[in-house]
Parts: structure tokens; sequence; C-alpha cells
């Protein structure tokens, strides 16, 4: 009997390093490694980002690779983070193990900021694709980079934005009613907005909050939010309770110059129009977004759409973008370090982003993207055109809305 | 022959130190455990950095599974909501170490306390409101959901934020921190699954243990014979919680992040239950046998749908196949191995 | 594992309270009813909250709570019949509601078309997995094993879900628009025929227990397993039958809640444990009290969030829970011994 443990752990310690064959990346090739929830409840989301960076590191070494390093290709490796923040980990450790120079992920917070700490210890450098909440890159870490504009920095924006072009449409607006999702993501973003909007001079008349779980009839969170009289109705949250929300809205006639997202997963979501369906028409979405109005975007899109057969979602092209700026800090080195590639990225400038940014991409000290902001979408005839700023104006904006 | 009022000249009793009374089976135990963790620990010299965070992560399943299997094996109380103690180690360390500058070794050790605590007076409660079995189950899944709930909306513990561990430049002792690929990270949660499987050793072969499992079998007969049965189910209910908490409280400074969801969601509970019922419930093995079928599992499926060979490359990239295989697992053990892969193969090497 | 007690299964009895009071058996659910609405006018009158948002809560309270007893209606069969605490019932109803999915996108069929040939589909598959994987247990008494092997289940299908159809939520198309004025609350036509298709099954069930011969079958067995054989009632069948029943009403509540909900593999999990908080305190294998325990659940839920809001008025419910459990886990239409 006292065998048996003894057995069974000698066998299985067998199977496990059998298992770890591992992978060894060849003397011309620089490896990325890439982390996203690729099953699991978010499996589509992560797929698709895997996606993005696969087209672009198949873009990159098409024209000829990292020319700063002999033509060296580039190979992306795949990191299932199971949409657990301890799978990330060890996908995380496994591709820096495997000689991933850099990574990029992961598409939830909590996971990206596991990831984020393995790459701190690894001094690997990690740039993150999609990712909002702020306290990722509070903590000191100096391996950490995002591209997009995190929570506070989006709802700051999505208020000036909201004055600005209710302004230059003959109806500023005076009172706004925000509903969110209940969590650092919501509450942050409803911070920063309702901070800069006051300093606009606009009221903050109502705050709702509904929870992340457990959320099938938003009737009565819609109703609490429109008793308050607002102008506007903001709304941040993901795309299931969006849908419900903006539902909830049709049913209830309100009676509102506009639906305004801010960082919303749903308003800008390619599919949401037609599962909305007329509860979706004229809903304005500030968030950051894919640059509808960049020919080498649209490209980028189209291709990505023939290769994988499903619509490019803009954190599709936030992964891309990723990979864009990790083959762009290789350049600058001229070396597979990643701590000299840290440092390259730390100080890189990335013009002509792939996103509507007001500015090319380039990180400050704590590793946010200095020229990172948002977009207002409008969703007309079934379509998410992009109204404002007018520099990246897909169509013409309805402001207020006919309702 | 004697006759039966008078009492024998010389005993035929057998003394109480006979050897031959010595129950030596406790003796085995230890000697195997012995050098279980003898060969354990030289592990860490021939993983790469990528298997050692695996083998991390089955040891502190296992750590979990041998906890909850002095509760739900020995005790017979099945708890579905182990998530609370292992979320409450998890969370006191945190903070305490976030907030207040506390030594993770502290933090450890308080964590333990209070998820004795905690699950003797949630245990206390189902007890003495008479529920059982399923009942039970429900109740302490209940507790779980309450306490990750409770969590989520106080500010005091960050909300759904969690708490990140500040990562320090150099190694030390005092906060439990040491470079990345250490294996001293392994050989915490080894030292402390030994600890935990020493206690079960312990634990079975005391008395305690063995009227923890009269209890457990038939609770009417062992009321009857004297057994204390509250104060018993509460000891045993305080080991589990402590121990599982232990792990909890390593999983925080190792992964130098938790939230509400790792430490308190519903999977952790799962984790803790499904190693310790492939392995065998109410074994001292079993718990352990299971974490190392249950950890590497996931991992291996996902080598191979990697990499599939040639005839199961249509599986390649499937989402979701790794747990379907070990829900699959789980369900044909409970149904054809009810006494677990260790239990049923110990038994038939008895017989 | 516990080592089975008898041959045959005993639904586990509620804890025993002792048999001093036996009060008549309307006293309690009337008295719960009493209290909610007391509650309700408590929250108008002194609840400083506007009137139509409080009519609001309540109305979806109620639309919510008719969702929560479909889902529970079949569990309460389940957990009273056979003794099973049935981790899969959320699972099911996500199986269910993929079927409706298949049928509507593939077949073309309108929504409510799809859910009625998914209930034999969904029956079958109940009457399957009993046989397969739970007779056995239950015949020999264990109470953890089922409970395993549902843990098992549910983890099955809904991984089996991701791999077939993926992660991306998608979309039933409804076949009804639009909405009606209910005492200046507004409530969307789908979700009423959700509410009344609630009632119906409730009321379908309840014939078919009190009035059909299977249904007394089912009650003897639920009352006393080993009694029934003696009798000549086949047990094992009814056990079948009973969870064949239990995921056919999931398949009704998946067919009508499909329009209004984004479909993802995980999307039944929410109701899961809900399920079980409704048919405890509704009170094991009784129907009426899963539509009463899941109305009240959907009220205290809606009402609680006016001044819980986000997760907090989930805390209420679980409280609701575990005070149940505690003082009277018997349920509402349990009886007292």
């Amino acid at each position: 009997m006292k065998k048996l443990p003894l057995a069974v752990v000698g066998l299985l310690g067998a199977l496990a390093l059998s298992a770890c064959g591992g992978y060894e990346p060849a003397d011309d090739e620089v490896v990325i490694g890439s982390v996203h929830p690729l099953t699991g409840a978010l499996a589509g989301q992560g797929e698709m980002m895997h996606e993005g960076a696969q087209l672009a590191v198949d873009d990159l070494n098409a024209a000829g690779g990292i020319e700063s390093l002999g033509g060296d290709q580039l190979v992306l490796r795949a990191g299932d983070s199971k949409g657990t923040a301890d799978a990330g980990q060890i996908e995380a450790q496994r591709l820096v193990s495997e000689g991933a120079v850099a990574l990029i992920g992961t598409y939830q917070s909590d996971v990206t900021a596991n990831v984020s700490a393995v790459a701190e210890r690894n001094r690997v450098p990690l740039v993150i694709d999609v990712a909002v909440d702020d306290v990722i890159l509070e903590q000191g870490y100096e391996h950490t980079f995002r591209i997009q504009p995190n929570a506070s920095s989006m709802g700051r924006d999505g208020a000036k934005a909201l004055a600005e072009l209710s302004a230059a449409n003959g109806k500023p607006v005076r009172k706004v009613s925000y509903l969110h999702i209940e969590g650092a993501f919501g509450q942050s973003v409803h911070d920063a907005f309702a901070e800069e909007a006051e300093k606009e001079g606009i009221e903050m008349v109502s705050e709702v909050t509904y929870p992340a779980t457990n959320f099938t009839d938003a009737t009565t969170q819609v109703r609490e939010a429109l008793a308050a009289d607002p102008d506007v109705l903001a709304v941040t949250g993901y795309y299931p309770d969006s849908l419900l929300i903006a539902q909830a809205i049709r049913a209830l006639g309100g009676d509102v110059d506009a639906v305004y997202g801010v960082a919303n997963g749903g308003f800008d979501d390619s599919a949401f129009p037609a599962d909305a369906g007329a509860a979706g028409a004229d809903v304005l979405s500030a968030n950051y977004h894919y640059a509808a109005t960049d020919e080498r975007a649209q490209d980028i899109r189209a291709r990505f759409e023939q290769k994988y057969g499903r619509t490019m979602e803009t954190s599709a092209m936030l992964a891309y973008q990723a990979v864009v700026v990790i083959a762009q800090g290789l350049e600058e080195t001229g070396s597979k370090d990643p701590e000299e590639l840290r440092d390259a990225i730390a100080g890189l400038q990335v013009e002509d982003p792939l996103l509507e940014f007001k500015g090319p991409i380039a990180f400050d000290e704590t590793g946010e993207n200095e020229n990172a902001s948002v977009t207002v979408m409008q969703i007309r005839d079934g379509r998410i055109e992009q109204v404002f700023p007018d520099q990246f104006k897909t169509a013409d904006i309805v402001y207020p809305v006919g309702r | 022959m004697t006759t039966l009022t008078e009492r024998p000249d010389r005993p035929t009793t057998v003394s109480a130190d006979d050897p031959r009374l010595r129950d030596r089976s406790a003796a085995r135990s230890y000697t195997v455990l012995a050098v279980l963790v003898a060969v354990l620990a030289v592990l860490p010299f021939f993983l790469d950095d990528q298997t050692e965070t695996v083998a991390i992560r089955t040891l502190i399943f296992a750590i979990m599974a041998v906890g909850w299997n002095l509760m739900s094996g020995y005790g017979g109380m099945f708890s579905f909501g182990h998530a609370a103690f292992f979320g409450i180690g998890a969370y006191t360390g945190a903070y305490l170490l976030v907030e207040h500058g506390v030594s993770p070794w502290i933090g450890m050790v308080v964590g333990a306390v209070i998820s004795a605590a905690a699950g003797c007076l949630i245990a206390f409660l189902c007890l003495r409101y008479k529920l059982a079995g399923s009942y039970f189950a429900l109740a302490t899944f209940a507790f779980a959901m309450v306490f990750l709930l409770s969590v989520q909306n106080l500010d005091v513990l960050n909300r759904t934020e969690g708490f990140n561990v500040p990562i320090l430049s150099e190694d030390s002792w005092t906060m439990m921190q040491w470079k990345a690929g250490s294996p001293l990270y392994f050989w915490i949660p080894l030292g402390i699954l030994a600890v935990g499987l020493i206690g079960t050793i312990a634990f079975v072969h005391s008395r305690t243990g063995q009227y923890a499992q009269a209890v457990r079998d038939d609770e009417v007969a062992a009321a009857s014979l004297g057994i204390p049965v509250m104060r018993i189910r509460l000891i045993t209910v305080a080991a589990s919680c402590a121990l599982t908490s232990l792990a909890g409280s390593f999983y925080t400074q190792y992964y130098f992040f938790v939230g509400p969801e790792q430490a308190f969601g519903s999977a952790v509970s799962v984790n803790a239950i499904v190693p310790a019922v492939i392995g065998g419930i109410g074994t001292i093995w079993g718990p352990l046998v299971g974490a190392l079928i249950v950890g590497p599992l996931s991992e291996w499926i996902a080598d191979v749908l990697r990499e599939p060979p040639g005839f199961l490359s249509f599986l390649e990239g499937l989402s979701g196949l790794d747990v379907a295989v070990y829900a699959a697992l789980l369900i044909l053990i409970v149904l054809f191995m009810p006494k677990g892969i260790y239990g049923t193969l110990r038994d038939r090497f008895r017989s | 594992m516990t080592e089975p007690t008898s041959t045959a299964a005993a639904p586990e009895a509620p804890p025993d309270r002792g048999t001093l009071h036996r009060p008549s058996e309307a006293v309690v659910p009337l008295g719960v009813v009493a209290a909610v609405v007391v509650a309700i006018v408590l929250v108008y009158a002194v609840g400083d909250r506007a009137t139509d948002l409080v009519t609001q809560s309540v109305v979806t309270g109620l639309l919510l709570g008719g969702v929560y007893a479909l889902v529970s209606v079949g569990l309460t069969l389940i957990f009273g019949v056979l003794g099973i605490v049935n981790f899969a019932q959320g699972a099911m109803l996500t199986m269910a509601m993929y079927l409706v999915y298949e049928m509507t996108s593939s077949g073309g069929l309108p929504v409510y078309v799809a859910m009625l040939l998914a209930v034999p589909i969904m029956f079958v598959f109940g009457v399957v997995v009993q046989v397969a994987l739970l007779n056995k247990l239950t015949l020999s008494g264990s109470h953890e094993g089922p409970l395993l092997v549902t843990l098992g289940l549910s983890l099955l299908i809904i991984n089996v879900l991701l791999m077939i159809f993926g992660g991306r939520p998608l979309r039933v198309p409804g076949s009804v628009d639009g909405s009606v004025e209910i005492f200046g609350a507004v409530a969307s036509y789908e979700r009423l025929i959700a509410f009344a298709g609630a009632l119906l099954v409730a009321a379908a069930l309840l014939l078919f227990l009190r009035r059909t011969s299977f249904g007394m079958s089912i009650r003897a067995v639920a009352a006393n397993a080993e009694g029934a054989s003696l009798v000549g009632v086949d047990v094992r069948r009814i056990y079948a039958l009973t969870f064949g029943i239990g995921a056919a009403c999931v398949a009704v509540a998946g067919g009508l809640m499909a329009p209004f909900l984004s479909l993802t593999p995980t999307v039944g999990e929410q109701f899961t444990i809900l399920a079980f908080v409704i048919v405890v305190l509704g009170g094991l294998g009784s129907v009426t009290g899963a539509l009463l325990g899941g109305l009240i659940i959907g009220l205290v839920q809606t009402v609680g969030a006016l001044y819980f809001p986000g997760t907090g008025s989930l805390i209420l419910v679980f409280a609701v829970f575990v005070l149940v459990l505690f003082f009277r886990p018997q349920g509402i239409i349990g009886a007292s011994s």
C-alpha cells in the first residue's frame, strides 16, 4: 500500500515532465506572446484579438520582418488565459520561458493585473491591448504599457466631448443621468465623467448602478435614471447589459436628447445595431475606436474579414496595434533583449496609429499612452458611424435625437 | 477449566502495551509522507519555470483538497462553500500586507484563525438547526456567496478591485517574496501540504479522528456512546478551514494579486472538491492523488490541443475541451469508482 | 462517501423541528404573502421612493419572478421527488435556449414554435441523464453522489456548448415586439408571455400531479419510495420520468426567455443558485411553492435594488435563503412535521 502513492507520484511526475516539451525559438525568429481568453465565456473576444495580432505578425513578416535584426521573422505564440487570473499567469510564464521577448493581452483587467506582475518579475515588456482599469498602471511597474485610454481618461474625455458636441449642435447639455454597472470599471468611468462634467457646468442629476450578475431586466434602473428628467442618459457597461438597457429605454419611451455610452462595451460593437434593432437607433457612444477614416485601417479590416470570416472589432485592431508597437521597438533596439526592448518602447513615438487618437502613440512614465483619446460614434441606419470630433467624422451627427 | 465464579490466577488478557497491539499503520503513513516530501522537494531543480507554475498550482489544489477532505470526507459534513475559507485566507493576508505592511507569515496565521472561527460559526449554526446532507451543502454554498457579494460591496476590501501585492526589488523572507522562479515558491506550499497531511494522519489515528468518523457514520449511536458530537465536529471543521485558509494566503503571495472572484468564486470551491472526489474522499492520500491528476490535466490537454497529433487534428484550438474532459472524468469516477481512484485501488490491493 | 442507509432513495427530509405545533397548512403561505404585501405597502408609504418607480419595480419584480419560477418548477420536482440537488439546472436551461436558437436560426422557425419542439427533446435528454447517470446513485440513497454528478454534468454541458457555438453572445429573434402599460409601469410583451407561460406550466403540472395516475405515482414515490414500490410502482421509471419532466419544464423556460436574453454558454448559471433558493423557500416538491417563492425572490431582488443597488439586493436574497434554511427549511408550503 505504501508503494502506491509513490508509484502514482512517479508516474504523474514523468507525465508532467514529458508534457513540457516546450518551444525553442529558432535563431531567426522573434517570439511575441499573446495572452487572451481563448476558451471560456469570453472566447469570442479573445480569439478575435489573437487573430488581430496574428494578422499584424503576418503583415510585418510579409514586409520583410524586423530589418534591424537582419530580417528576423516574428512568431506569435498563443496563451489561453481561460478568462481566469491564475491560468493567465501560468500561460504568461510559459510564454516567457519559451522565449517571448514581449507579451500582449489580455482583455480582462484582473487577468491583466496578474500578467503584468509576471512581466515585471521576469523583466519582459507587456503591451496591453485591452484592459481598462486605472489601477493596473498605478503599481509602479515599469514593464507594462497601455495603448487604449484608461477608465478615468475615458470618463473625462467623454464628458468633454458631450459638452462640446451638444453645444455645437445648438442644445448644450445641462443635466445628465448616469447609469452604470457596479464595480471598479463602471465606478471609475462615472467618477471621472462626473468630475469633468461639473467643471463644464453640467449637473449630474442621478447615478444609478446595476449588478454585474443576475441582471436580466433593466426597466426599473432605467426608469429611475430617467425619473430625474435628464437631457442626456449616459451609460457605462458591457454588451449584454447595454442591450437590455437600450431595450428598456425604448420600452419606456425615454424622452432624452441622447443616449450616450461612455467606454461602453456594447454600443459600438458591430453586432449591436442588428441585435438592438430599433432600440439602437441613433445611440451615441464615446469610446476608443479603430480609425475608420484611415485607409490603412480600412484595408486591414477588409483583409481580416476575408481571412477570418468575421468583423474586426476595435479590440482586435488594438491587438494588431500592440504588435506594431513591439515591432517598432525591435526595429529601434536591433536587439532581442527584453529589457532593451522595454526601454525602446518607453521612448517610442508610433505615428499614424490605427485607432482614432489625437496624436502618435507615446507612453508616459507610468506606461499610459499620452495621446489616447475617445471618438464619439452614432448608430445611423443600422451602421456605426464616427460623428465627433470633426476630423474623424464619417457621417453627420444627429443631435438632439428625435425620439 | 476455571469455574465461572472464580477468577483465573493468571490473566489471559493481553497487556495494553503488548507490541502485537501497536498500531503500525500510523508509522507507515508517516514514513510514506517523509519519502514523498523528500522526493518532491528536489523537483524544483528538474522542472523548468513553466512546469513549476503548474506544479505549484497543483500543490495549492492539494492543500485545499486535503483541507476539504477533513471536514467532508472524515467529518461527513459536505461543504460546497470552501471558497469562503480560501478567500478569508487570501484576503486577510492581502489586506494586512497592503494596508498595514504586516508580514504575510503573520497574515497567514491570522487568516487561519479567522477562517477556523468563521467555519465553526457557520458549522455550529447549520448543525444546531439540524441541517444535513444536501441542505448543509447548500447552506455552505450560500455562505460562500454571501462572502463574495459582501467583499464586492465593501470599500475597505477594495470592492471589486482586489489587492495587488507590491513587488519588491530584493528577496525578502519577512515579506515572503523572492525572485521569479525561486524554489522557495515550491517548498512553502509543499511544507504546508506536509503539515496538512501530518495533521490528517494524526487526526485519523487519534481518538478525535475516530470519534469524528463514528459521528459521520452514525450520529445517534455515537452520541449514545457519550461522544461529544458538536465538539468533535467543530474541531474537525476548524482544522479543515484553517488548512484551506493557508492555501489562500499563499495564493495571494504567489500570484501577487487577489480579487473577489479569485478568492471566493464558486470555481474555488469546485477546485477543493473535485481532486478529493477523484482521488478518494475520506482517505489520507486520495486528495493528493486527485490533485496530481487534476492539476496538470488541463495543461496537458491544452498542450495536446495546441499541436494535436494528426489523428486528433479536428480538436485543434477547440474551446472548452479541457474542462469538458475534467467534467466527464468527475462523472465517471463518481459513478464507477465512488471511492476515488486511490480509494478503489487501495481496496483492491487489500483484498 | 457516506454509506447508503436504505436500499431505495428517500428524498432528503427537511430537518425535523419537532411536532409541537401543527398550524393549519394554509397559515404559513398566507402569512408570507401578507407579509410581502405589507412590506410593499410600507415601501410605497414611507419608503421615500417615487410611486411610479416603486410600481415599476413591483411589476418588473413579478415578471422576473415568473421567469425564476419557470426555472424552479422543474427543479422542485427533481429535488422533491428524487432528492437530487441538480446543479445542472441552469446548464440545461442554457442547452434548451441553444436548441431554440438553432431551430430559429437554421430552421427559420418562430421562437415559440421552436420552444414547443424543444420540450420533447429536453424531456428525452432528462430521461437519459437520469437512467444513465443518476438512477444508480439515487436508488442507493447517496446524497453527495448525485450532487457531484450534476456538477460535472453542468460543466460538461456548458463546455460542449462552448465547443459547438463559441463564446460570442447570440440573439434569438423574438416574435413579438412592443410593450404595454400596467398601472403606469412598463412591461414588454415578451416578458408578459413568459409570465403567462410560468403560470400555465405551474397549472399544468399541478393538474398532472393531482389528477393523473402518473402524477399520483410520482407523489407516492416522493412521499415514500419503498412503500410505493411495494404497491407496484416502478420506482426507477418514475425517477426517469420525473427528471424528464423537470428537463421539459426547463425547455419551456428556455424558449420563453430566449427572446430577451443574450445567449452565451454561461447564461443559465445565474439562475441555478437562485432556483435553489426558491425551491427551498417554496418547499421541496411543491409547485405552488416554487411559483410563490419565485415571485417573492423576484420582488426582493427588484424592490431591494431600490435601496441596495447592484449586488446588494442579492445579498438580501441570500440572507433570506440562510434564514429559511435555519428557521423553516421545509419552506412556505412544506408541512410542519
